[in-house]
């Protein structure tokens, strides 16, 4: 600790906490807005770091990715529009809890549990670097290869009460997927010769059109009739649901730490993992997808863990993870330092008050968390009439934003028409989701580790991480099997197919709507 | 009649003197460009490289200018859906730029049907900063020098080398590295530099054609081991790494390749706007900052190559990339 005094010169300075608050702020704010990520707030703000101090310059970048990583859930919860990807899953029992008049818990049960999953994150980071960064390291395309087909055994489980529809959703999200150029051979893949779609389909408008525009196809479909307003008063999260949400959060949490070192695994699944993990274990698994408050807290956890986790990798080997550490990454290169195992030798102090400084970014979270929720709710209190054409406004800019490009918009529709026909149909659109973002990786991983092992098929068996993620899924998909024998009454269990969605409203109206 | 002599006589006098200042005008108002904001356009997400080169030099030409110069983001298919809409011109071409990269030179030999002329339809500005690749291998590789890596890949023993994705640079020098050398290799695609690298430090690749910026931390930290630089000279920042053409007698002698940024126009840009911007943008190069940003790239020194040297630079790049994409095969 000969380094203290150092630490503390470099951290304390007014510089660095506003940074943090600012950084965080403008997070939670640009994550809220659909079609505006955190990464591309990272982005922007780039430039404006650069004749700050290293550690302030950081902490910037950090606080807003942070802030960003929460901020999405907001408008998923309240208007069913996901702000990031990644808050998409914390949509699938955060909107019904919304409609059923608990807009307030499941946002403050986000916030808690972002907050949670952020601070075990950032322990991780400064005490497990080391290991986890070793792990990430022997991380190559079998491992990966298992992971995913891990991850997607969760199609089953979110497939709501048809299996079938669950898998052919998924299928169509696969299909979705392929769009764009071979990863190997560059050669079109369903472009039918459109210029647009070469860089395949951009996520954003697709969450966005899946979504939004259903909700607000219903609205004007059923303006005349009765229609569910939100409201954002109502009970907070007690105490009893925090304590039975509790081992979700924390095991949520590490799903997000080791997802978060693996360079190129992202948020979004580790979210989607965390949530069907919990809803395997959770003894209210048949209301996940309905409404349920746990399910908020896992997605949550799954996602925020991530955040911390991402530096890493970065900080202990010098390899960005994704887009958002890339910059960070930038940001370290500008100011003349160059994250790696040299950097723990050269500048100990420094990354010591980055860690203090991201510590205070968890504390800080709260805060704005809690502010956000309380403005933000004021969504909540403009009427339906006016509310849908805004929220309209939002999906065509939000898809408009992400590549400057019309074309996304149109395809922001297109998806919202799908939406609409699963929502009709009872399809769930979870499986279709899970499809799409890992479909990609499923074949990426597959081909690639083919084209390493030069077409020999051991190196899917090459050594312990391998045969854990192959354990892991053939244990979830005998799980899977068991749980649909005959006779087995949890079979009905978690429907979260949109028609459920519409039949709760119709039980739920208050008489005020009527 | 005299009256009326005299009235011709002056207005003759009038519109002569309207079409001699008109004339002398015309100096005047190429001083003038930009007379609007100027749109740099980055065909490439924010955060990338091209893309933080750009945002600095927007912030150091706007001073030269005297005028704002406003950064867009249209990333897309590797950077030929903003080069195509550039091609089509519109209101704004003549105040919009574009901060090329070797996309626009490799986007015509894997790409059919751009919809437009890589050559033609453009003004080919100023070329920035060239960057060398490095052929690097893990630190566990057995192989020292290009010669043993050339002699230890067989058809036994093909060599996988790694890109961050089809028609990239880093992709491109392996192919080209190939045709060269008729070596048996494997390309295994990535998901961008960041799933890449620890793809080679963890040995699953046997090498690969990285960026300078993205592998010196490495190689200098012991992860990765240069084996070789593909500019034509050897690079200040690894002095005692040959250069690829240095290894002889394995036909190499012509292996140059590298990245590059350069600013290109529509071919309606007007000839007053080129030569302010030449004249600006050679100011900006010689700044300690763009100098200072450029070392951090992987540049050396801002490259000269500016007007019609710049144009051959790229046409002849689109012929040698066009070649090595069909001998690959992944010309669609």
């Amino acid at each position: 600790m000969e380094h203290l005094s150092e630490v503390l010169e470099l951290i304390l300075a007014w510089e660095n906490f506003l940074a943090i608050a600012a950084g965080v702020s403008l997070g939670v704010v640009v994550g809220a807005i659909p079609g505006l990520t955190a990464t591309m707030a990272v982005a922007l703000a780039l430039p404006f770091t650069f004749s700050m101090d290293p550690v302030t310059a950081i902490l910037l970048l950090v606080g807003i990715y942070k802030g960003g990583m929460y901020g999405g859930s907001i408008t998923a919860i309240l208007i069913r529009t996901p702000g990031t990807p990644a808050s998409a899953c914390t949509l699938l029992d955060g909107y019904p809890l919304a409609q059923k008049g608990e807009a307030k818990k499941a946002l403050k049960m986000s916030l808690y549990a972002s907050v949670i999953a952020d601070f075990i994150s950032n322990l991780s980071l400064i005490f497990f670097a080391g290991y986890l960064a070793k792990i990430a390291l022997n991380f190559g395309a079998p491992e990966f290869f298992w992971l995913i087909c891990f991850s997607l055994t969760i199609i089953v489980s979110l497939s709501g009460s048809s299996i079938l529809k669950g898998l052919m959703a998924a299928g169509l999200g696969i299909t979705f997927s392929l769009v764009g150029l071979d990863p190997v051979f560059g050669s079109e893949r369903l472009t039918f010769g459109s210029y647009n779609l070469m860089d395949s389909i951009s996520f954003i408008p697709l969450l966005i059109g899946l979504f939004a525009i259903p909700e607000i196809i219903s609205f004007y479909r059923k303006k005349c009739s009765p229609h569910i307003k939100i409201k954002a008063s109502g009970a907070s999260v007690s105490w009893a649901e925090m304590k039975g949400s509790f081992k979700s959060i924390i095991r949520g949490s590490f799903i997000g730490v080791i997802i978060g070192a693996i360079p190129g695994t992202g948020a979004t699944a580790a979210a989607f993992i965390s949530y069907s993990d919990a809803r395997r274990r959770s003894p209210n698994r048949e209301n996940f997808g309905k409404g349920e408050v746990e399910g908020v807290a896992a997605a949550e956890a799954g996602n925020n863990g991530v955040a911390g986790a991402t530096l890493i990798p970065l900080l202990s080997l010098g390899i960005p993870g994704d887009v958002v550490t890339a910059i960070i990454l930038g940001a370290f290169m500008v100011h003349g330092l160059t994250p790696g195992p040299v950097m723990f030798q050269e500048n100990l102090p420094l990354i010591y008050a980055l860690f203090i400084g991201i510590m205070v970014s968890s504390i800080v979270l709260l805060v704005v968390g809690n502010a956000a929720i309380k403005y933000f709710s004021k969504i909540a209190d403009i009427p339906n009439e006016f509310l849908f054409p805004i929220v309209l406004t939002f999906c065509v800019f939000g898809s408009y934003a992400v590549n400057n490009d019309i074309f996304d918009v149109w395809l922001m529709f297109g998806f919202g028409a799908l939406g609409y026909v699963f929502a009709r149909n009872s399809i769930a659109t979870a499986p279709f989701l899970i499809g799409f973002i890992l479909g990609p990786m499923f074949e990426d991983n597959l081909r690639r580790s083919l084209l390493i092992g030069a077409n020999d098929i051991s190196i899917f068996f090459r050594g312990p991480i391998t045969w854990f993620f192959i354990a892991l899924t053939i244990g979830s998909i005998l799980l899977t099997f068991k749980s649909w024998m005959p006779g087995n009454k949890k079979r009905e269990s978690g429907s979260l197919t949109d028609k459920r969605y519409l039949e709760n409203r119709k039980e739920l109206l208050s008489p005020a709507d009527k | 009649m005299k009256i009326k002599a005299t009235f011709k006589a002056c207005s003759m006098t009038v519109f002569g003197a309207v079409l001699a200042l008109g004339a002398l005008s015309q100096p005047a108002a190429a001083a003038e460009w930009p007379t609007k904001d100027v749109h740099l356009i980055v065909p490439y997400s924010a955060g990338g490289n091209t893309d933080v080169l750009a945002r600095r030099v927007a912030d150091l030409l706007q001073r030269e200018l005297k005028a704002n110069v406003v950064v867009e983001n249209r990333p897309g298919a590797g950077s030929t859906v903003a080069t195509a809409r550039l091609a089509r011109g519109g209101r704004d071409a003549d105040h919009t730029i574009l901060m090329a990269s070797p996309g626009h030179v490799i986007g015509p030999a894997i790409y059919p049907n751009l919809g437009y002329d890589a050559v033609e339809d453009f003004r080919f500005i100023d070329k920035l900063v060239d960057m060398p690749n490095v052929m690097v291998v893990p630190a566990s590789s057995p192989y020292n020098t290009v010669g043993e890596f050339i002699n230890a890949a067989s058809g036994a023993n093909p060599m996988t080398f790694s890109h961050p994705g089809i028609g990239s640079s880093i992709h491109m020098s392996g192919e080209l590295f190939r045709t060269f050398t008729k070596l048996p290799m494997v390309a295994v695609p990535y998901q961008g530099s960041g799933a890449a690298l620890p793809a080679l430090l963890g040995g699953d690749v046997d090498v690969s054609f990285e960026n300078m910026s993205t592998v010196l931390p490495h190689i200098k930290s012991g992860g990765l081991r240069a084996l070789a630089v593909t500019s034509p000279e050897r690079s200040p920042f690894l002095p005692d790494v040959p250069t690829i053409r240095e290894t002889s007698g394995y036909g190499l002698d012509g292996f140059v390749t590298g990245v590059w940024n350069g600013i290109i126009a529509h071919k309606s840009f007007p000839d007053e706007g080129v030569d302010v911007l030449r004249e600006a943008l050679k100011k900006v190069k010689e700044t300690p900052e763009f100098r200072g940003f450029a070392k951090e790239m992987g540049a050396a020194e801002p490259s000269t190559a500016s007007g019609d040297e710049f144009k051959a630079f790229i046409v002849s790049e689109i012929e040698r990339w066009r070649k090595v994409a069909e001998d690959a095969g992944i010309r669609n």
